[in-house]
């Protein structure tokens, strides 16, 4: 009897043995509240809950068999894979649906969001491309890299995503950032935004998203129209307090005056249920989650596993500020999600698997040692 | 590791500069991370009270609960105001989606007038989206039950069951009990907030006067409401405190009975007890349905009383002024005595001429009365007395006793808008006429013509004075108020009386010869003759048209260029049971118009003598065959002070 469990026990530790530890408990910790506010903000819907449930099961599965992938061959098929993820960002502009623009394909079973496969597509070509070059990039690289960069971003563009693509883009400078590309690039580009934003509000922003950004420089203006949402959004946040209303007893979400609750939304009912407490404990786990990546990626010997490890930790930061900023009235409204803890299939699915490619990237190391 | 650097690639170094940069990534996102906690640590804890409070003002909603209006009884307890169930329709704009596509669809279920949907797609496109507007009020069995079945075709509409008001009399109580209307912006900001639990405001009448007790108190239900405004759960309730009920002195029967007395003639008649100053009867003539107004009046049904030229609405009771013609005599004569100026027994020569001293030409006619003291100066009704008593007054003295006897003041009634009238001097007809004032003015003064204006309430309550002996009281309507169904009726506290007189002996003689008027050689002797009790009164006819009118005969003019026909009196002569004040459209002389209807009344309320068939309630909406131009309002013809001032009938 002893020597069957001992068996198992020992087959259970190989199995899981290209996880690590400290990145997995602290996910499984996220996703836990994740689901405790999913379900509160859902009304209690068992259904939704279970259907999150479901994408986070599909998703540790894809982590675990993405961290038990060599790091050899991550990194031989980045560029196909790199390949591959622009298919569908290309068939959503013809066949996608959605709010504002063309977001999702419609796989019969759930939405599937072609723009999430970006975040993590994105910077593992980019630091594929990076690892064979000198480092710092010289200038002759950089024509690739911003091909690299500019085609998904593009792609999302057409689809009138702004937010997402701003994220995937957010994603490939931290990659470049990380790979040591000149300061004065940084300041360059941040004096050439400056100086293309107004060109950006007369002809390249559509009517909705000039709305979002004067909404958010005065939600007050307009309470009843552009303005509710944030309006409700800081109510439910402010309302909350120091300890929040307590699970499931959120009355800005149950009494649907917070918008989008479950998914863009979904922070703001966690901030009203568990307060600043809990507002601070889940941003302590995304530093944890965040710092360990950086830790990794500093740990690694590999050029690509530390470029793409590191602007992965990096990019989650910018995904939790954006969103966090976004429904408490510091950043203007763009739609993304709030990693793990809105509700979403494809973005939850694509962020395991990154921590799993993060894994397997680390893991290479650990096995050999 | 790296198997084909094209160019030679420094591990070392590349993994420094990772290192550093990293570090400065991580220093970022510790920045980023504290940031966004302080900002939440702004929002949560530091603005939290203010947050919170916004947090519960969306959850909590207090829904207010009406209450029911209090009733209108007449003093037999019979309801003249009441509350009737009925059910309303409304639409929340954010459910019932686009208005005009809405009534569009509703036509084919529910009658609807182009009025209502006007006015209701204005109110809809005001609202908040939350707020339920009303499509229509009072609707009918089939259209509540027929909708009721296609309910479900329309939603976010309602039917919706109210109180609404009914007066099972409509016209017979037109200007007393008045009515109430849809409440509108003004009144909504009159009210306050509390102001949303209503739908109806008292406009007119009692209604208006007494809105504040028959609205009650609204209570409220606290609810938690979802963002759709639709109802989680009830949380606590503080009930409605009904409206107070309110018993008019008014009688129905007399109130039908006086009506009837009139037949198709137009004007007013107040009928009140001397001994306390409750009001027993009281119309305005041609009324109209005051139902029409609850609901909101058709703009046919309103253009119809609006082109009435007997304008209906006009309440002639309190805001009708007349000329007092004779039946200011009785006053004018107890001015006389109390003054000192006469005796009960002086006597004046009635030559049928009186001229002012100096004056030349033909002067003021009057019939011939021979020796005249002050009872027969009331019974025969003779000018000249009257010309030189106010002479010998002057016109200063004569405006104090008017004053006294309350004209050119309020009376107090419980009706809003009630008029002060005119009492003819120097500064008023300055005022008003704008001309300077002669001493011909006071003669006309003295029997009641020229620049008067006076109230038929005003001319009831000092009849009801003299009947009183001397004591005058406020005319009131309501008697009595209760707070509730089950609550035991409390009298109104009423002004204690004033004497108009320091002598009785003054008004015993007024009395006397108001009693003589349907006696023996009174002018209204005819009328009264055979009746089972002693009555006292006066005949007067008031000027309307400023022309000499002893050449022509009244019956010959239009209705609105005839004299108006007033009466005054009280019964039973010994022991005054009720007084009256009456005035006639174009009636002519007040003997021949206004006191056959003081009789009917007078019978009605004395001997129970009824009328056989009650009046339709409806008919006098209709208005009687009516060419007239009433001119109430305006002062009626002032006679210049010329010589050649007109002659006034004075029978």
């Amino acid at each position: 009897m002893s020597t069957i469990l001992r068996f198992l026990a020992d087959l259970l530790l190989r199995l899981l043995r290209s996880l690590d530890p400290f990145l997995f408990v602290a996910l499984l910790c996220l996703m836990g509240v994740g689901l405790a506010t999913l379900y509160s903000a859902s009304n209690e819907s068992v259904r939704m809950a279970s259907t999150q449930g479901v994408f986070f099961c599909a998703g540790l599965f894809v982590l675990w068999l993405a961290s038990r992938v060599p790091a050899h061959v991550l990194k031989q098929f980045t560029p196909p894979i790199y390949a591959a993820s622009l298919l569908p960002l290309v068939l959503v502009l013809f066949i996608g649906s959605g709010k504002y623009g063309n977001h999702w394909i419609n796989l019969g079973f759930f939405n599937f969001q072609p723009s999430e496969m970006a975040k993590l597509t994105l910077p593992m070509m980019l630091a594929w491309y990076l690892d064979r070059q000198r480092l710092p990039p010289a200038l002759g690289a950089l024509p690739m890299a911003a091909l690299i960069i500019a085609l998904p971003v593009g792609l999302i563009l057409l689809q009138r995503d702004f937010g997402t693509a701003m994220l995937v883009l957010a994603s490939g400078v931290f990659v470049l950032f990380l790979a040591g590309l000149s300061w004065w690039w940084f300041v360059a580009a941040a004096g050439g935004v400056a100086a293309i934003a107004p060109v950006a509000w007369f002809w390249l922003l559509r009517p909705y998203q000039k709305d979002r950004i004067l909404t958010f420089l005065n939600p007050e203006s307009d309470p009843m129209g552009a303005g509710w949402n944030i309006i409700q959004s800081k109510i439910a946040i402010g309302g909350g307090g120091l300890l929040g209303k307590g699970w499931g007893q959120g009355t800005q979400s149950h009494l649907d005056y917070l918008p989008e609750h479950t998914t863009d939304f979904a922070f703001a009912v966690l901030s009203e249920e568990f307060g600043w407490i809990g507002v601070t404990a889940v941003l302590a786990l995304y530093l944890c989650i965040i710092g360990r990546c950086l830790w990794i990626a500093a740990d690694s010997r590999d050029g690509y596993a530390r470029l793409f490890v590191g602007a992965w930790g990096l990019a989650l930061m910018v995904y939790v500020l954006v969103n966090g900023g976004m429904i408490s009235g510091l950043l203007p409204v763009v739609g993304v999600p709030m990693p793990l803890i809105s509700y979403g299939g494809t973005s939850s699915v694509t962020m395991l698997l990154g921590f799993g490619v993060v894994m397997a990237l680390k893991a290479r190391r650990a096995i050999h040692r | 590791m790296q198997r084909r650097g094209r160019q030679l690639k420094n591990h070392n170094a590349e993994a420094d500069l990772f290192r550093r940069r990293a570090l400065v990534g991580f220093l970022c996102v510790l920045l980023a991370l504290g940031g966004l906690a302080a900002w939440y640590f702004r929002l949560q804890v530091v603005q939290h009270a203010e947050y919170a409070t916004r947090s519960e003002a969306n959850r909590l909603r207090l829904v207010p609960v009406v209450p029911a209006r209090g009733l209108i009884l007449d003093r037999k307890g019979r309801i003249l105001a009441d509350n009737i169930s009925a059910w309303r329709l409304d639409a929340v704009p954010e459910r019932a989606g686009d208005g005009a596509a809405l009534l569009a669809k509703l036509q084919a279920v529910v009658a609807l007038d182009p009025e209502q949907s006007a006015r209701f797609l204005r109110e809809y496109k005001a609202s908040r989206p939350f707020k339920p507007v009303t499509i229509k009020l009072r609707l009918g069995d089939d259209e509540a039950a027929r909708f009721a079945v296609d309910r479900w075709r329309f939603p976010g509409v309602e039917l919706v069951p109210y109180l609404g008001r009914v007066y099972p009399y409509g016209p017979l109580f037109a200007h007393v009990i008045g009515y109430v209307g849809r409440i509108d912006e003004k009144d909504q900001a009159a009210l306050g907030p509390a102001g949303s639990a209503y739908s109806h405001t008292g406009k007119t009448g009692l209604e208006r006067y007494y809105d504040e007790q028959l609205r009650g108190k609204p209570g409220y239900r606290r609810l938690e409401t979802n963002v759709d405004g639709r109802t989680v759960r009830a949380l606590d309730t503080e009930p409605a405190t009904p409206g107070t009920d309110l018993k008019l002195s008014i009688d129905l029967d007399l109130q039908r009975a006086m009506v009837a007395a009139f037949g198709e003639l137009e004007g007013t008649a107040v009928a009140l007890d001397p001994r306390s100053g409750e009001i027993l009867a009281m119309v305005s003539l041609p009324s109209y349905d005051t139902n029409l107004f609850v609901n909101g009046i058709s703009h046919a049904d309103y253009k119809a009383l609006q082109e009435n030229p007997s304008r209906p609405q006009f309440n002639r009771l309190v805001l009708g002024g007349v000329a007092p013609g004779s039946t200011i005599k009785p006053l004018t004569a107890l001015a006389g005595l109390d003054s000192g100026l006469r005796r009960p027994e002086d006597k004046v020569l009635s030559t049928g001429v009186f001229r002012l001293p100096g004056m030349r030409g033909r002067g003021w006619l009057d019939g011939v009365h021979g020796w005249t003291d002050a009872r027969k100066s009331i019974y025969e009704s003779v000018n000249t007395y009257y010309y030189r008593l106010a002479l010998d007054m002057g016109v200063q003295r004569y405006d104090e006793y008017m004053a006294k006897y309350g004209f050119g003041q309020k009376t107090g009634i419980d009706l809003a808008g009630e008029i002060e009238g005119i009492v003819p001097s120097p500064a008023s007809k300055l005022k008003y006429a704008k001309q300077r004032w002669y001493p011909g003015d006071l003669v006309n003064s003295s029997i009641g013509q020229g620049l008067w204006k006076v109230t038929p309430l005003q001319l009831a309550r000092g009849v009801a004075a003299i009947a009183d002996d001397g004591r005058m009281r406020r005319p009131h309507l309501v008697a009595e108020q209760r707070a509730a169904f089950d609550a035991p009726w409390r009298p109104l506290p009423q002004p204690p009386a004033v004497d108009i007189s320091d002598r009785p002996g003054n008004v015993q003689v007024v009395q006397e010869g108001m009693a003589m008027t349907t006696a023996g050689s009174g002018t209204a002797a005819r009328i009264f003759r055979g009746s089972a009790y002693g009555s006292a009164g006066k005949t007067g006819t008031a000027q309307v048209v400023n022309r000499r009118a002893a050449a022509v005969d009244p019956r010959s003019l239009p209705l609105w260029q005839r004299h108006r026909g007033l009466y005054i009196g009280y019964a039973p002569v010994d022991d005054p049971k009720i007084a009256i004040a009456i005035a006639v459209e174009g009636g002519g002389f007040g003997a021949d118009s206004a006191a056959p209807i003081a009789r009917k009344v007078f019978d009605a309320w004395l001997l129970g003598k009824m009328p056989e068939t009650p009046v339709a309630e409806t008919a006098a909406a209709e208005g009687a065959v009516v060419v007239a131009k009433p001119d109430f309002g305006n002062v009626s013809g002032s006679p210049d002070a010329t010589p050649a001032a007109p002659t006034v009938p004075a029978r």
